[in-house]
């Protein structure tokens, strides 16, 4: 299936490890004498099977017959997080969690009989902060059918029982004080509050106060208005037939009716001009846990070809700059990246790690000195290209994967980008240069107006980040009472 | 993509080459992708007391240069043609693996070859990779919730160094090495004779066997190091130890027994067992347990080690005294009754399905042949352990329950948050 390769020598991507005359890359020392193939692999990536029901609900489909197995995404646009009042925050997650917990004519732990029992899986999310609701499947080629039937009786039919939203809830609530021991969660949480202050983007989790509120009614009305066919995406990928599947899956458009609703993102808050240190308390704590960053851009903008070899430049993997300088030379750290989170509206970009806590200041200066080389100088011409080729060159192992195939699918369909898009993404990056890389680490990362939160002991940290500006310390536990 | 041979089945071939690397290889056309993995017949259950973590401390030294390529330049040659690598440390074995583009297997080899024959090592490489490691283990064991119980719990189930300590290693063994055990190590291990290479994806295997010839042929072989004793001798008598966490707020139950090595006909029933109390919400442990809030959630696990093992049952509560009694009552159900049939049926097909998923990539197929091959020297226990899974009884669920989870066998591990916190 994957057949259409072609091997070609692409000049503008092609490595020449003789020419290197740039000022050498952080800490990397090259010998240049292992065996690299100039050519390039250019792959076509295959494109699924696409439809559009009479109800408006999107198919894809990717025959893939390596193993005997199926896998179904239903991706509902518009059912998520992100399109819930703050101040009913958990209605689209708990709706997620307990869509599979009855319908009409089956208790949670029948469901969970019928789909189990033939060795499948089901996975019901709708993840705070996200845009969708998502129901996954994963089964047994011979019993994918079977299974599939469930889960429509469970998309179509919840009934949201009482005493499992209350066991739900009991749960979630006794679960708040160890969420609010991770690291990883509280510099998540507060790092949302800087970005995106009282738009749902900013709720990181439940507590007490949403979670007490939450009713069967809340649920019943979210499923009813927001399970939309039209906003809708289901991506079958696997050892199936597409004919033969079509044939059934069309049958979901006689009962699974279109709904008048219609998502509309709430505007995001413009980027912060003014930086922002926060730490978050964490007696005890043996490491800073780091984040640091501003809103960007979102998928669409003209400048994501540019963002992303800035961002794979100064954070994107082992050969980043950060993990080269912080890790592999000063050894502050087990790991630190930056990630660019571009989506239907701006997203993050943003840099992440962990730091030894006596190495926190000294660990700061370093990642403000590489923000600093990124804006002021330009990128050497190699390690440009080479950023450049070290993502083109991976679409060939996409093709081993479905999941990523059906998620280039999936996002030329969710930003509305034309239906060649993949097949020029190449040619945009390599037209990024080294002023482009310059620019939009001017325009996107400003010391200035960083956002900066460290989760550890305040003790530490408050004098380790006061040459930074002024730092404004809360309590790790004293964040739950906040609704 | 259409080949019906890979559907249950890996086709591989093995060669040795005259230094006794043995060579396996897998034909895959279907993706221009080719996964290369060394494994390695070194782990943590070589190393003795006062060598906590060496193994991985050196796995680290890996990636800091070698005769022909610069420090962190293997990291770069990776990534820039579109790969992606790791090496990972466990009890039983050391690996490193790459994915790349079809065309880039000489570069792989090339690496690996180079870091294999000829470290080239700095004693300030080795002292920031020591740092590096120190982090890592603060990162994922000393700044994390429960992080510390995953290592307690080993100590309490195995008498022998070799299997109780942590891979990971303790902090005073980290801070002790010297540059010169790291190049020791590399002598004694880092041979091709102990060491298992597998090649899976679109190259031909005679052009993938020669191109190892040309890269590994001229590496000399050396003396293996003796196999570690693995063996435990079974002290009757249930052991429990309780742990104070500072930063847990919910207690943590750990109840865990000694099981037989993971190619053991009666792992194959234990791990089903395991799936019986905790695959999916229809799992005794979700329905009998947490949905009768006794616990907020609850699983079991199977360690798979080449000789002695652990079944884990575990569960996270406020009350640690009704989760405990909750785990208690489930593991006596599977001992005193047999499971319905249904169970073990769901277990089978979720282990069927879950292999078939993995076994679509080239790295999870190259990575396991290597790995069986070292502990087993029997890559084809891939193939052939679905069908020993298949052969497993509901007799053979209850007999194994009984012996192995019998309660003068049971090591209990509680973990409590700190006092003050719980009275509040």
């Amino acid at each position: 299936m994957f057949s259409a390769l072609t091997l070609i020598l692409m000049s503008t991507l092609t490595q020449d490890p003789s020419n290197d005359k740039d000022t050498p890359l952080s800490q990397v020392e090259r010998k240049n004498r292992a065996p690299v193939s100039p050519e390039m692999l250019r792959v076509s990536l295959p494109k699924p099977f696409e439809s559009r029901l009479a109800n408006g609900l999107t198919v894809m489909i990717l025959e893939d017959h390596r193993t005997p197995v199926v896998t179904a995404e239903l991706t509902i646009y518009g059912a998520g997080e992100q399109f819930v009042p703050v101040k009913e925050a958990g209605v689209a997650n708990f709706t997620a969690q307990l869509l599979n917990k009855g319908t009409k004519g089956k208790n949670g732990r029948e469901i969970a009989e019928e789909i189990e029992r033939l060795g499948a899986t089901l996975q019901v999310h709708a993840s705070y902060g996200g845009e969708s609701t998502s129901l996954q499947l994963t089964a047994l080629k011979e019993t994918f059918d079977k299974a599939l039937r469930t889960v429509a009786d469970v998309l179509l039919n919840p009934t949201f029982p009482e005493d499992e939203i209350a066991r739900l809830r009991e749960r979630e609530l006794a679960s708040l004080p160890q969420m609010l021991m991770s690291p990883e969660y509280l510099v998540s949480a507060k790092f949302g509050t800087a970005l995106y202050g009282e738009h749902p983007m900013a709720v990181e989790g439940p507590t007490a106060t949403t979670l007490a509120q939450l009713s069967r009614e809340q649920l019943v009305k979210w499923h009813r208005e927001r399970y939309a066919p039209q906003n809708a995406m289901l991506m079958i990928a696997g050892d199936v037939d597409t004919k033969a599947l079509m044939s059934r899956v069309k049958l979901l458009s006689l009962v699974w009716t279109r709904l008048a609703f219609e998502p509309k993102l709430t505007a995001i808050p413009p980027a912060s001009t003014a930086r922002h240190l926060v730490v978050i308390n964490r007696p005890g704590s043996v490491q800073t846990t780091l984040r640091m960053g501003n809103l960007s851009i979102d998928r669409r903008h003209p400048d994501y070809f540019a963002l992303t070899i800035a961002n794979r430049i100064l954070g994107g993997g082992s050969s980043g700059r950060l993990f080269l300088n912080l890790r592999e030379e000063k050894g502050y750290t087990y790991g630190i990246y930056s990630q660019l989170q571009a989506r239907r509206q701006a997203g993050p970009w943003q840099i992440s790690g962990d730091l030894k806590a006596d190495s926190t200041h000294d660990a700061m200066r370093e990642i403000l000195r590489e923000i600093e080389r990124l804006r002021e100088e330009p990128v050497p011409a190699t390690e440009l290209e080479e950023a450049k080729r070290s993502i083109v060159a991976s679409f060939a192992l996409s093709l081993e994967q479905p999941s990523r195939i059906m998620q280039y699918a999936a996002d030329r369909y969710r930003y509305e980008f034309p239906a060649d898009y993949w097949d020029h993404y190449p040619a945009q990056l390599a037209a990024v240069t080294p002023s482009d890389v310059q620019r939009v680490a001017r325009q996107y990362l400003n010391p200035a107006a960083l956002q900066i939160v460290a989760v550890g002991d305040a003790a530490l940290l408050k004098e380790a980040l006061s040459e930074w500006g002024e730092v404004q310390v809360e309590e790790a536990e004293a964040l739950p009472v906040k609704p | 993509m259409g080949s019906e041979q890979a559907k249950a089945l890996v086709n591989f071939s093995e060669h040795r080459l005259a230094n006794g690397l043995l060579v396996i290889l897998v034909e895959d056309h279907s993706a221009p992708t080719v996964s290369i993995s060394l494994a390695y017949d070194v782990g943590s259950r070589d190393e003795r007391p006062g060598e906590s973590g060496f193994a991985h401390l050196f796995e680290h030294m890996m990636f800091q240069g070698s005769e022909n390529v610069g420090k962190g330049e293997h990291f770069l040659l990776i990534q820039n043609n579109g790969g992606t690598m790791n090496g990972t440390t466990s009890s039983e074995r050391t690996n490193y693996y790459q994915t790349l583009p079809s065309n880039q297997l000489d570069l792989a080899l090339f690496l690996e070859a180079d870091r294999m024959k000829a470290l080239a090592v700095t004693s300030a490489n080795f002292e920031n990779q020591r740092g590096t490691v120190i982090e890592e283990r603060k990162q994922n064991y000393d700044n994390r919730p429960y992080g510390r119980s995953s290592e307690i719990l080993p100590e309490l189930v195995f008498d022998n160094f070799a299997n109780a300590h942590s891979t990971i290693g303790s902090l005073a063994d980290l801070e002790a090495f010297t540059f010169e055990q790291a190049v020791k190590f590399h002598n004694a291990y880092y041979t091709p004779n102990n060491c298992v290479i597998a090649v899976v994806g679109d190259v031909t295997k005679e052009h993938a066997l020669q191109r190892i010839h040309h890269y590994f042929g001229a590496i000399p072989s050396a003396p293996r190091p003796a196999s570690p004793d693995v063996s435990e001798v079974t002290s009757a008598g249930e052991r429990r130890q309780i742990t104070i966490d500072p930063l847990a707020r919910l207690a943590r139950i750990d109840i865990a027994f000694q099981i037989p090595a993971a190619n053991s006909p009666d792992f194959h029933a234990l791990q089903l067992l395991t799936m019986v109390l905790s695959g999916g919400q229809s799992s005794r442990l979700y329905q009998e347990v947490v949905l009768k809030q006794e616990a907020l959630s609850a699983g079991a696990f199977v360690q798979e080690r080449r000789g002695p093992g652990m079944l884990v049952v575990a569960a996270f509560g406020p009350d640690e005294a009704k989760a405990e009694a909750a785990l208690l009552r489930e593991i006596d159900r599977v001992c005193d009754h047999t499971v319905d049939a249904w169970e073990l049926e769901k277990a089978k097909l979720t282990l069927r399905r879950q292999t078939s998923q993995q076994l679509l990539s080239t790295v999870t197929r190259a990575n396991l042949l290597a790995i069986y091959a070292v502990f087993y020297q029997d890559p084809d226990f891939l193939n052939r352990r679905l069908d020993l899974l298949d052969q497993v009884t509901l007799e053979d669920l209850q007999r194994v329950a009984r012996h192995y989870l019998d309660a003068p066998r049971r090591r209990t591990l509680l973990t409590l948050p700190p006092a003050q916190e719980k009275a509040a």
